[in-house]
């Protein structure tokens, strides 16, 4: 269906990137602010240091308090939040219409003016909250690890996805304040940054706003440009990786690289992976879960990424009493088999409809729009693509679809990452 | 991104006024109730059912069988089976799910708006006809045994069911998981299932909200044709068990401390509760919902203030007021560092043990502030609007409590907080730790905050008991 939310975008002196997409159905707006900047970016023995850095982004600048940030916009209705990723940091906050230039300013101090700010008790203090961060999220969590082994497995030494965001303890014991400042010199800069504005305000009054608090931030000598990341290839003999643990049942993660996003090939992967495990009528779920009940739960997914190559996975529990080499014979089997025949007619209509109505829903709301406005114009320089995307799938046909199959989900392009039930603390049926 | 212009720090100016969405109401001959929101600009209409079932209603061998029959729900009618339902949802993207709370059954559908009659016709045909085939039941049955041991081997999920056992009286549902216990769900058959069907599946006191962009869809002639056919009882019934049967009894000895041993852990997960008020308390909920935010609801709340940004233990506890239909609770749940147990906990205690007279004006101010602004951004979606609307409906309110709650919020002064607080701090706190007992109990029985009591937590199996089944649905 034809989608046409309103796009204006504009470029300060200062290399700063701005869109605007009015929305008047509610009096509040986003202010979204991607960041060239995510995991992908750190240097050996730095792992973890983006996202320690967006932390420290809430701890004050060079004119506003320690946790002010929160404190102020939350009290002004404000719903204010961060995450970092492998290909960038995302800064946002959705407030009332009448808040947007405290955002903004507020935005513009940290951007523009933080090290001052930022003390080696703040570095300290956030520094135990991200491990606590990692051990809630990764390390005290049954299958916590399963996309670091992923990401260890899939891309090969030294890429910029090999390590997860989170990074490691040791890694995150080392970050000192002489790191952290070389990093914000090195990264955040308004060239680096994309502010993206949805929600009840006009395009001019838009740009106006970030223009008075962005404008007179400078950019600096240009960075040394990032290092060129070349498509990579599927990987051409299987990986596998074992993890015996306290968990509660077996479970397969079956890892591929995709395509790099933002391309035909990536969209008919996603297609070709939601066809084949994603959807209730899709093979696996049809074969391993309902006919031969070789699992209890399965899912299949696609992320996208900016640098050479995208991550794919299904994940599979396996069921009590069944062998794991059994799961992962008829997963390679219905693989093969889909590589060959490709998507029947049913299978491509209910994959295309599932798309369709799962980016609707993403655009739903005015913070997932801004934020993936941002995505497309900072990674692609597509700031229409929230337009244009379902048009771009309705493209893809069937042979698409078996063609990234063939390409990118074979088994032998597939790296295995098996969580399997220690034996040795089973105490039985309970 | 250095510079030396700093303009002044903008004032603020105040929020325009903003209500809830007005529904439109009205009622099928069946009896059952229809609230549309018309949401412009949502492409996505979000459709939810409420049936009103409190969970006392499941026979007591069988408890969750509720939840077995929402997952059955589409997986096979007296028209198709389950693989037909699934091709024809999915190749209109239907997503259809339904779900099991304290008050009933929520059954959801979420569809792009061309595809709202198959949608219609398909929901009507699972409620009126669904069909419960024995290998779909059985194999639910296995998938939640499943589900079981995933929820004890993940600390939040076991310290959650830990809390009720020990806070709920035994007697009680609210102390058995909402999704039964293992005994139980192996204990389920197709004929329990079908049972529990015909016993509250259906429309007399049930709800029907739809939210989105309405534009151009005739709604009265196309919920008439589909959901208006689904029979009433006859004569209309009162729901099968009386809310008054399952208040939500606290256990007589609640007031205690208990640490579920798992050994090796590098995190405790605290879980922390004590009674609070229902949506219908004197003080307002509104007050409550100030209150949730300002002690637990933000980085700069006054539980992460401590624990997160001054001491550095946690990612973050989130603590605040839960209702029940009768009742509720004040809960504060989260992890914090393993060799930091004991300090963890006695300091979320004490900020916990915050009297009214201790809360600032300004605090209030901004907790009310935010309460109320966030609200337009908070239900500007059709399905936040839809959530929001059968949840209150299931409770006997209707969408207008949002408006008059936020009203409350936006006006509340400092001393009324003070009353709202003070109301509900009179009694012990049930305290569950789930964690390293071995190198932490005697550190938090050093507090002397009560006596612990260890329990060891049975590693979580997800072999299915094949005697249970047997008797079950052969």
């Amino acid at each position: 269906m034809p989608l046409d939310y309103p796009i204006a975008t504009r470029t300060l002196d200062n290399g700063l990137r701005v869109v605007v997409s009015q929305d008047h159905s509610v009096p509040t707006v986003t202010v979204n602010i991607w960041v060239d900047v995510g995991s992908g970016d750190e240097r050996p023995g730095q792992s973890g240091l983006a996202h320690l850095f967006e932390h420290l982004m809430f701890q004050g600048s060079a004119n506003v308090a320690e946790g002010e940030h929160f404190s102020l916009l939350m009290g002004h209705g404000g719903r204010v939040n961060a995450t970092t990723w492998f290909d960038r940091t995302n800064y946002f906050a959705t407030v009332p219409t009448g808040a947007l230039d405290l955002t903004l300013w507020l935005e513009a101090d940290r951007h523009g003016r933080l090290l001052e700010a930022v003390t080696q008790h703040n570095l300290d203090n956030q520094r135990d909250v991200v491990k606590e961060e990692k051990r809630q999220r990764y390390d005290n969590q049954p299958y916590g690890n399963a996309v670091t082994d992923l990401v260890e497995c899939v891309f090969p030494d030294g890429h910029p996805y090999q390590h997860p965001t989170i990074g490691s303890m040791e890694d995150l014991d080392r970050a000192s304040l002489e790191t952290v400042h070389a990093f914000y010199h090195r990264h955040y800069r308004p060239a680096a940054t994309v502010v993206t504005l949805v929600g009840d305000v006009t395009s001019e009054a838009g740009f106006a706003a970030v223009e008075r608090h962005f404008g007179p931030l400078t950019s600096g000598p240009p960075p040394r440009p990032r290092p060129p990341s070349p498509g990579l290839t599927p990987i051409t003999r299987p990986v596998r990786r074992d993890r015996v643990e306290d968990v509660p049942n077996d479970r397969l993660y079956l890892g591929f690289r995709l395509p790099v996003g933002h391309t035909k090939e990536f969209t008919a992967s996603a297609l070709a992976l939601d066809a084949l495990g994603g959807l209730t009528i899709s093979r696996l779920h049809r074969r391993l879960v309902r006919g031969e009940e070789l699992s209890t739960g399965l899912s299949a997914s696609a992320m996208s990424l900016a640098r050479g190559a995208s991550l794919g996975f299904v994940g599979v529990d396996v069921a009590h009493g069944v062998s794991t080499e059994q799961v992962e014979d008829a997963v390679c089997e219905e693989l093969t088999r889909f590589a060959t025949q490709g998507p029947t007619p049913v299978e491509l209509e209910a994959a295309l409809a599932d798309t369709e109505r799962s980016w609707l829903e993403a655009l739903a709301a005015q913070d997932e729009r801004a934020n993936l406005i941002s995505h497309y114009t900072l990674l692609h320089e597509d700031p229409d693509y929230v337009n244009t995307y379902l048009d771009l799938v309705a493209e893809i046909g069937a042979e698409d679809v078996r063609r990234a199959a063939g390409t990118w989900l074979q088994p032998a392009s597939r790296v295995t990452v098996a969580y399997l039930r220690d034996a040795a603390l089973t105490e039985g049926a309970a | 991104m250095p510079s030396t212009v700093v303009p002044p720090r903008p004032s603020v100016l105040d929020p325009a006024p903003w209500n809830f969405p007005e529904p439109d109401r009205w009622e099928l001959d069946n009896g059952l109730a229809v609230q549309a929101f018309d949401v412009p600009g949502q492409h996505v209409l979000s459709l939810r059912l409420g049936i009103p079932a409190p969970l006392a209603a499941e026979p007591q061998e069988v408890e969750g069988v509720g939840l077995i029959m929402a997952r059955c729900l589409d997986e096979g009618s007296e028209r198709h089976t389950l693989e037909e339902m699934a091709e024809l949802l999915e190749r209109k993207g239907i997503a259809m799910g339904a779900g099991l709370g304290e008050r009933g059954l929520v059954v959801e559908v979420d569809v792009a708006s061309r595809h709202l009659p198959a949608a219609l016709d398909l929901l009507t045909e699972c409620l009126t006809s669904a069909t419960y085939p024995e290998p779909e039941v059985r194999r639910q049955v296995r998938n939640r045994l499943a589900d079981i041991a995933h929820e004890h081997a993940d600390a939040g999920s076991r310290a959650a069911l830990e809390f009720i056992a020990t806070y709920f009286d035994p007697g009680d549902r609210a102390s058995r998981p909402t999704g039964g216990t293992r005994g139980s769900v192996a204990a389920i058959t197709a004929e329990a299932v079908r049972a529990y069907h015909a016993g509250i599946v259906h429309p007399d006191h049930a709800t029907v909200v739809l939210a989105g962009d309405l534009t151009g869809t005739d709604l009265q002639s196309l919920i008439g044709r589909t959901l208006g056919s689904w029979p009433a009882r006859h004569p209309v019934s009162q729901p099968a068990v009386a809310l008054r049967e399952n208040p939500g009894r606290r256990a007589p000895d609640a007031g205690q401390i208990v640490f579920v041993d798992r050994p090796g852990s590098v995190q405790t997960e605290l879980y922390v509760g004590r009674p609070g008020p229902d949506r219908h308390d004197p003080h307002g909920w509104g007050a409550y919902q100030v209150l949730s935010f300002l002690v637990g609801g933000s980085p700069s709340a006054r539980v992460d203030r401590v624990l997160r940004e001054d001491k550095g233990f946690t990612y973050g506890i989130r603590a605040g007021f839960r209702p029940r239909a009768r009742g509720g609770l004040f809960v504060a749940a989260g992890s914090v560092r393993g060799d930091a147990t004991a300090e963890a906990l006695d300091a979320l205690l004490q900020v916990l043990d915050l009297r009214g007279a201790d809360l600032a004006e300004h605090e209030v101010r901004a907790a009310a502030d935010f309460v109320a602004r966030t609200a337009p951004g908070r239900y500007a979606t059709a399905d936040a609007v839809a959530d929001e609307a059968v949840g209150l409906a299931l409770d006997g309110l209707r969408p207008e409590f949002v408006t008059s709650t936020l009203a409350q919020a936006r006006a509340l002064t400092g001393p009324q907080a003070t009353d709202a607080w003070d109301a509900h701090v009179q009694h012990a706190w049930t305290v569950v730790l789930v964690g390293d007992a071995e190198a932490n109990a005697e550190q938090v029985r050093a507090l002397g905050r009560g006596p612990v009591r260890t329990v060891q937590s049975r590693r979580p199996s997800s072999e299915p008991n094949l005697a249970e089944y047997k008797c079950g649905d052969r």
